[in-house]
Formats: C-alpha cells, structure tokens, sequence
C-alpha cells in the first residue's frame, strides 16, 4: 500500500475509532486522539517524498496524489499546528460534553486539509475542500449558542465560496477534458479571455471566503470567536492558509501567464491591503478577547493576501514566511485565551484582569506572541513585515507601504489591549483564586511562541524550504539575493543583519533589567496594585480603580467616519431583499392543497384558451 | 573585523554621549520655557542633579516582574537605534551597528520602547498610568504616518533604505535633503511635533490632568532609568533627522548646532500652544501632515 494511502486511512480510521473509544475509556480515547495526529503526521514527514505521484482512478474520475514542494511548506502549517495543538486539546476539552464529536471534527480537518495539499486534481481536491468545511463547520456550532446567527452565516459563506469553486473546476473541464491541475495550468494561456477572467475570478471567491479576504469576511469574527479556542488555534493558523495556497496557486500559476494579470493583482492587493486596515480598526474597537483575534487574524491575512497579489519573489517569500510566522503565533494567542477562558470562565477584557501573577506562564507566552504580531525586532513577526514593506516599495505601490504600515501601527493598539486586559492592571479580589492553567496546555503553547523567537534569529531555517516550494512554481532562487541564514536583504541591496542586532537587543535588555532587578528583588516588598498614588490619595480597598471599559475610546472617535460603513449592513440588505423574494414565492407555494388544485384549474383554462385561439 | 572590546568600548562612548547631549537640551529646554514664561527657572544642569539624585535613592516598594521589565525594554529602543544611526559624516565617529540595520527597521525598533514602557507602565495598576498609554498609542499611530510617507518618499527618491545610503547621497549631491524634498521634509517635521510630546500633543503625560501618566508609580531607579532613556531617545531622533534632511554633520560641534535648531521647533511651538484633546491631535497628523506626505510622494515619483 502507498504511504499516502496509510495516512489518510489513519487520519479516516482514526477520527472513527477516537470517537467510540469514548464510549469505553476517557484516557483511552484521548491517547487514540493524539496518535492518530501524531502517527501521521511523522509518517508524512519521514516517508512521503515531495514531487512524488500516485495515480488512482475512482468511478471514472482519473485522481492524482502527492505533495509538491510548494505543498510542503503548508503541510508543515497543518501538521506541526495540528500535532501541538492536539495536546492543547486533551487539556482544554477535560470535563466537556461532547468531547468524542470534537475529536472526530479535529481529527478530520486535519486530515483534509492534508488532503487538499496531496491532491494534484480537482475532484479530490474538491472532496477535501468540503470534507474540511463540513467539519470546521460543526466546529463552529459546537457550542450550541448562536447557531442560526453564526453557524449560518459561515455555511452560507462557505457554500457560496465551495459553488463557485465547483463551477470554476466544471467550466475547466469542460474545455481540457481533465481534472488535473496540471493540464488547466498550461493550457490556461491559450483560453479566450473571458475564461481568462471567469476562472480565476470562480476560483479566488472559493479560496477568498475561506482566507476571509474583504468583502467575503463577515463569517470570520463570529465562526472564529463560536469555537472552542482549541479548534481556532488550528482554525486561524492552519484553516485559513488553504485559502492562501489555492490563491498562490491561482495568482502565480494562472493570471501570472496571460497579459491582463498585471490589472487582476492590483486589484487582490488592494483588497488585501484594505482588509488589513479594516480589520485592525475593528479589532481595535473588540471587548472580547476572541473576537479581538478573530479581527485580528483577518487583518494578517490581509497582508498575506497583498504579499500574494503583488507577487514578486520578496513579496511570495514575504507572504508564506507570514502564513508559517501567523500559524504560530495566533496559534500561540488563541490558545492562552483558551487557557484564560477555562481558568476564568470568561474571556471579556471588561470582566477579568491582572492576571500576571496569577497565570505567568500564559503571560510570558502571549507576551511573545503579541511582540511577533506586532512585529517588532528581533522576534520573527519583523521578517516577515520588513520584507513586505520593502518588495512593496520596490515595486513602487507606495500607497499600500501606507495602508499596511497603518494598520500594523494600529495593530499595537489592540496588542496593547490584549496584554493589559488580560494581565496587567488592577488585580481584583473576583479572581485572587485563579491558578496558572495545566502544564499540558502551557507547554505548547511556549513552544510555539519559541518557535517565533528563533525564526527572528535565524529565518534561513525557514525561508529555505519556501524558497523550494517557489522555485517549484516557477520563481528563481531567492538565497543569496533576498536571504542568508540571518541576514535579509531587499532588491536594492539594503539589509538587515538580525544576529548581531539579536544579540545587541538582549545585551541591552538583560543588562538593565538586572540593573532594576538585582537588589530590588531582595530589598523591596511586593505592594498590590491598590497601594498607589493616585492625586495624592492612597485608594481604598473597596474603590474600583480598574480601567477596561471604552479603552481606546478617543481613538475610535478618530476614525470614526471609516468604521460607520459595516459591510454587514449590506449583506444584512442583500438578505433582506432575498427573503422579500422568497416571501413572494411563498405567497404562490403556500402549500395549501387547494391552492394547488386552483392553479391546475387555471392553468387547464389557460390552455383551453390558448387551444382555441391558436389551434382551434 | 574589529575585536569585540573596541565595539563595546565605541557603544560605550556613544551612549554617554547621547546622554550627555540629551540631559543638556532638556535642561535648556526647561531654561528657554522659564523665560519664556518670565520665571527664572532651574539651572542648565539641574537635570542631571535630579538623574544622581535619582539613581542613589533606594527603592522600598515593586509591583512585580513586568513593571522591571518596562524601562529595561524603553532602553532596548533608545541605546538600540542609537547603535543604527551614524553620529557623523563618513563614518567619522564609532560607526555601532550602523550597517547592519535599514530605515524600515528603525521605524520599526522606534515603537517597541513606548509598547515596552505602556506594559510596565500597565502593571503598577495606576489607571491614570492605563489612560496615558492608550492616549501615547493613539497619537503614535497619528504621526507614524505623515513620518513614515517622509520616508517612503526618501527611499523612492534615492532608491535606498538604508540611513548610510541616505546621507552618502546627499554629500554625494551636495544638496541636502531639505532641499531636494522639501514636502517630505516639512511632513517629517509636523511629525515630530507629536513625537517629542510638547504642547500642544503633551497629552501623554498630560501634567495636572493625568498625574505624569505612565510614569506615575516610578521612582529612584525606575525614573531614573526612563529619564536616561527618554534623554538618549530624544538625541537619537534628533541626530536621525539631521542625518536624513540636513546632511549629517562633519564634527561634533556642528552636530549640537543642527540637532539644537531642530529642537528648537517643537519646543518652541509647544510653548504658545494649549493641550489637544486626543482625537483632535490625532486627526491633526491626518490633515495638513497627510497632505504634505503626499505631496512628498508624488514628488518624489515625478523627480
């Protein structure tokens, strides 16, 4: 049997098996759940060869599997994301309902988007695609709360995205005979230029819904935040990437070819840049730490999109180095405001704070988290921006440097929120009992906020499997020009040398943090945060003193004018007309037998009438 | 290569500098403002009496790790980019780490120190401390734009990112930037009105309003090593916009000339101005800022 096969029967087998497990053993059924991500994914990193295919022929349909290099780089988003979180998930699911039903959804959209990856035809990537929807979506109504609201919203979304892909692969084969990406790709340059338009245009809403490109974004905040957090972890950082490897593989290996392309990426990087500065504003504007991220994740992967649709080699290497850099550290994010949430029982900035002492280790790692998000030097969020920033300056879209570079500016806000709402400021006798959640949670997620910090030093480890995965559709080597191990570089030859700039920052640091440290720690006594001067007057205990409500209020009112105009509204108008329509056909299918009967009559009479004018 | 004790030695020399520099022009700003007002005010060196002071005092009381680890990250932005930007000309003062870094990435290692200082800041529990910080982060995004199309229109113009590129350009030219880009000039320096955080944009701080802001619950050690912090900061930006616009300068004494009329004009502008509210210094940066960001822009593309 081939390695592929075993993989997927595994993942297949194993979801099936870890949820009977539960019927007759907790740990039993956890151990299951954990190997059944685990063996694979060690499978496919030790025995499955990128560039290496199988063929297989089911029902007629010619199928062809296996990964690319250009698929491996988001294999190792799916796999090492899924792999670490899944110990994150025994920890957080103990002691829930439903823990079988939440296991086989996991299980399972790993497995598919693993699919999607090793699929090289349509049919079977269609297949993953939906297999990966239909579990995120009983993922997102998990809960059980706002499912018509939510749970609605994403389906619909996801169904329009999935029609249109579907159409786009009906209309490809139509004209190649064939569902191999492959034969599209190079027979795509020839094709007239309608389907120049209609393919890509089918294809990037399929793949915009699910990397929640504006306008097609409204399912995000609310899917992501109805989640349990540790299914968001996989849902931002690994879900929301396959959106971003079908649009590569639409922006770079289709429009790249044919002469309109040029106007088709300008308008994808505008879009993304937009979508990054909307969704910072709004997540500026969040209270719930969930919702927050969930603005959050679209506004990155609003850079991500722009990277992508300019396309040059700095701004491809910028874009995939952000989807590994975004997995981690949004990974990272969502799973401390798992951790918070299970420990609290809320995840409000306005009800819990200061946390710090309580929770230090989650402090320590959404700390780490927050700096790489922000991207701020030496951590590997700045890579990834600076590269974006430059290959946008040397291909002249100097309006977009601003756009992107607002909203990253932006960004701090809703990074600083974060940290404070959660950690910092007033401690409250509400949560003096909270303690720092289980290790099996805390571990993973320091390893994945690890992960941000030696890719800040050393982005070569990284970069040289994309610049792989590149060359493999069609760019040039990139090492050397625009990289070494540790050292990045722009088109224009100005660089940045992080080793040494690593080493600078922490000399700095330690030295004066050991400075304010050394004898203050012995010397000084802990004072609570009610011990303050505040105009003169020490508070007393029973003053609130804490501030979360209307947090970044004098900004909002800034940009008020830009965030007036919801793109929900629209939707929301869109839906009503469509429902004022089908209120009207209900109005003629009423169901009503006799309402029937009168228009079989009517139409009888109909005929008879048109039977004597026209035959008789 | 240089050995490693000669780097760490010029870093040394480099930082008192700053120090030196930063504490004067703050005690002269102090001087100008008390005459300015009719006061006699404290004398020119009073700044670093209050920084001995400061430092030999012992500390009682902490709020725990994040409020040590606040100025610590400060200085990692102020002593860090300082290492970025040359001192003079040609490379004629210790030349840091100043090759190995880009514009982007100074813009970049800038902001880290106010987000540092906001979370340590964050911990002494102080609300006061809390509304400084989303008021100080609120304007940063205000400026960061006008400052950064200045940039940007740099970079365009001399198809370079790097500082060093900047400045070999102009002595290159013969023309200073100021000259040559004008608009980008005059946004860069409406941005730095918000950025050195004199009146009319001091609502940071904001005294009588919001008791000193972030830097309330600091004493002894903490204050002394923001106030250092904040002296070698306000060198840094200073000497970064002689470097960027008025074409470096060739030895030391013409430095202190350039850099100290650049100072001259946000604090200048700061004494006839009264406190914005937030959202009204934020839109400020989004208006005539904005434009001449523009303007900078499409000159530089045209040019």
């Amino acid at each position: 049997m081939e390695m592929i096969h075993l993989i997927l029967i595994i993942f297949l087998g194993g979801a099936v098996l870890t949820y009977f497990a539960g019927k007759v053993n907790d740990i039993l059924r956890d151990a299951l759940f954990i190997l059944s991500i685990l063996v694979p994914a060690i499978l496919f990193f030790t025995n499955v060869n990128p560039e290496s295919y199988i063929d297989l022929s089911i029902a007629g349909f010619n199928m062809k599997w296996g990964i690319t290099h250009f698929g491996w780089i988001f294999s190792l988003i799916v796999l090492g994301l899924g792999v670490i979180v899944s110990f994150y998930a025994v920890s957080f699911m103990k002691g829930r309902d439903k823990v079988g039903s939440f296991y086989f959804n996991f299980i399972l959209s790993i497995g598919a988007m693993l699919g999607i990856l090793l699929s090289q035809d349509f049919v079977s990537f269609f297949i993953f695609w939906e297999i990966m929807t239909w579990s995120s979506y009983l993922m997102v109504v998990y809960n059980g709360n706002q499912v018509q609201k939510i749970g609605i919203k994403y389906f619909v979304f996801s169904a329009v995205g999935a029609y249109a892909m579907l159409m786009a692969i009906v209309i490809t084969h139509s004209i190649t005979g064939s569902f191999l990406i492959t034969d599209l790709i190079a027979v795509f340059p020839q094709l007239s230029n309608q389907m120049h338009i209609l393919i890509p245009i089918l294809f990037l809403i399929g793949f915009g819904v699910k990397s929640a490109m504006m306008p097609l974004h409204v399912w995000a905040p609310g899917a992501y935040s109805n989640t349990p957090m540790a299914y968001t972890s996989v849902f931002s950082g690994a879900l929301s990437k396959m959106g971003v490897y079908g649009m590569v593989l639409i922006m770079i290996t289709l429009i790249s070819h044919i002469p309109e392309g040029h106007w088709f990426r300008e308008v994808i990087a505008w879009m993304g840049a937009f979508t990054a500065v909307l969704g910072t504003l709004w997540a500026v504007a969040q209270d719930d730490a969930k919702k927050l991220l969930a603005y959050s994740s679209v506004a990155q992967l609003g850079y991500i999109i722009t990277g992508v649709a300019i396309g040059t080699e700095l701004a491809m290497l910028s874009a995939l180095f952000l989807s590994i850099l975004h997995a981690l550290f949004k990974g990272t994010l969502f799973m401390a405001v798992g951790a918070i949430e299970k420990q609290t029982g809320t995840s409000n900035f306005t009800e819990v704070s200061g946390l710090i002492r309580k929770m230090p280790w989650t402090f320590l790692a959404s700390l780490m988290a927050i700096i790489a998000l922000a991207g701020i030097p030496p951590l590997g969020g700045f890579v990834g921006k600076w590269m974006l920033y430059e290959s946008l300056i040397n291909s002249n879209h100097y309006i977009l440097v601003i756009m992107i570079f607002f909203s990253s500016t932006a960004a701090f806000l809703y990074c600083y929120k974060f940290l404070f709402g959660f950690f910092l400021g007033q401690e409250e006798k509400e949560w003096a009992h909270v303690k720092e959640a289980p290790a099996l949670m805390v571990v993973p997620m320091i390893i994945l906020a690890a992960g941000t910090f030696i890719l800040g030093a050393y982005p070569g480890l990284i970069l040289s499997p994309i610049d792989a995965g590149m060359q493999a559709i069609g760019f040039e080597a990139t090492q050397g020009h625009y990289w070494e191990m540790s050292v990045i570089l722009n088109q224009w030859g100005d660089q940045v040398v992080l080793q040494p700039i690593v080493y600078a920052i922490f000399a700095i640091f330690l030295f004066f943090f050991l400075f304010l440290f050394f004898k203050s720690r012995k010397n000084t006594r802990y004072v609570t945060t009610k011990d303050i001067s505040s105009s003169g007057e020490v508070p007393l205990e029973h003053e609130n003193l804490t501030f979360s409500q209307n947090f970044f209020q004098p900004f909002l009112r800034a940009v008020e004018p830009v965030m007036r105009r919801q793109i929900d509204k629209y939707y929301n108008e869109f839906g009503r007309g469509l429902e004022a329509i089908f209120d009207f056909g209900r109005r003629i299918y009423t169901g009503n037998g006799q309402t029937y009967a009168i228009y079989v009559i009517i139409f009888v009479i109909i005929l008879l009438f048109f039977k004597n004018n026209l035959f008789g | 290569m240089e050995p490693i004790l000669y780097k760490v030695f010029g870093a040394v020399v480099t930082i008192i500098l700053a120090f030196v520099v930063g504490m004067t022009y703050m005690g002269l700003s102090r001087k100008i403002t008390a005459r300015v007002q009719n006061r006699v005010g404290p004398p020119v060196y009073q700044n670093f009496l209050d920084a001995l002071k400061l430092i030999s005092k012992k500390t009682a009381i902490h709020h725990g790790i994040m409020q040590m680890m606040g100025p610590a990250f400060f200085m990692v932005t102020s002593i860090g980019s300082l290492m970025f930007i040359p001192v003079l000309n040609d490379g004629r003062f210790f030349s840091n780490l100043n090759f190995e870094g880009d514009l982007v990435f100074l813009l970049y290692l800038m902001v880290f120190g106010p987000l540092g200082m906001a979370l340590g800041a964050g911990q002494t529990g102080n609300p006061n401390s809390a509304i400084g910080v989303t008021r100080g982060l609120s304007q940063m995004v205000g400026f960061e734009i006008p400052w950064v199309m200045a940039l940007v229109a740099l970079m365009i113009q001399y198809d370079t990112t790097s500082i060093v590129g900047l400045m070999e350009a102009q002595s290159a030219s013969g023309t200073w930037l100021v000259f040559s880009s004008p608009f980008a000039f005059i946004a860069a320096v409406l941005a730095m009105l918000g950025m050195f955080r004199y009146s009319p944009f001091d609502i940071v701080g904001a005294p009588t309003e919001l008791a000193s802001g972030p830097v309330a619950e600091n004493g002894g050690k903490y204050l002394f090593t923001m106030m250092s912090s904040n002296s070698i900061f306000a060198f840094v930006k200073l000497t970064l916009y002689v470097d960027l616009f008025l074409g470096g300068a060739d030895n030391l004494i013409e430095l202190l000339i350039k850099t100290f009329a650049i100072y001259l004009i946000p604090m200048l502008y700061g004494l006839v101005s009264p406190r914005y509210r937030t959202e009204q210094a934020v839109r400020y940066f989004w208006g005539w800022p904005l434009f001449f960001g523009f303007l900078a822009i499409m000159y530089a593309v045209v040019f």
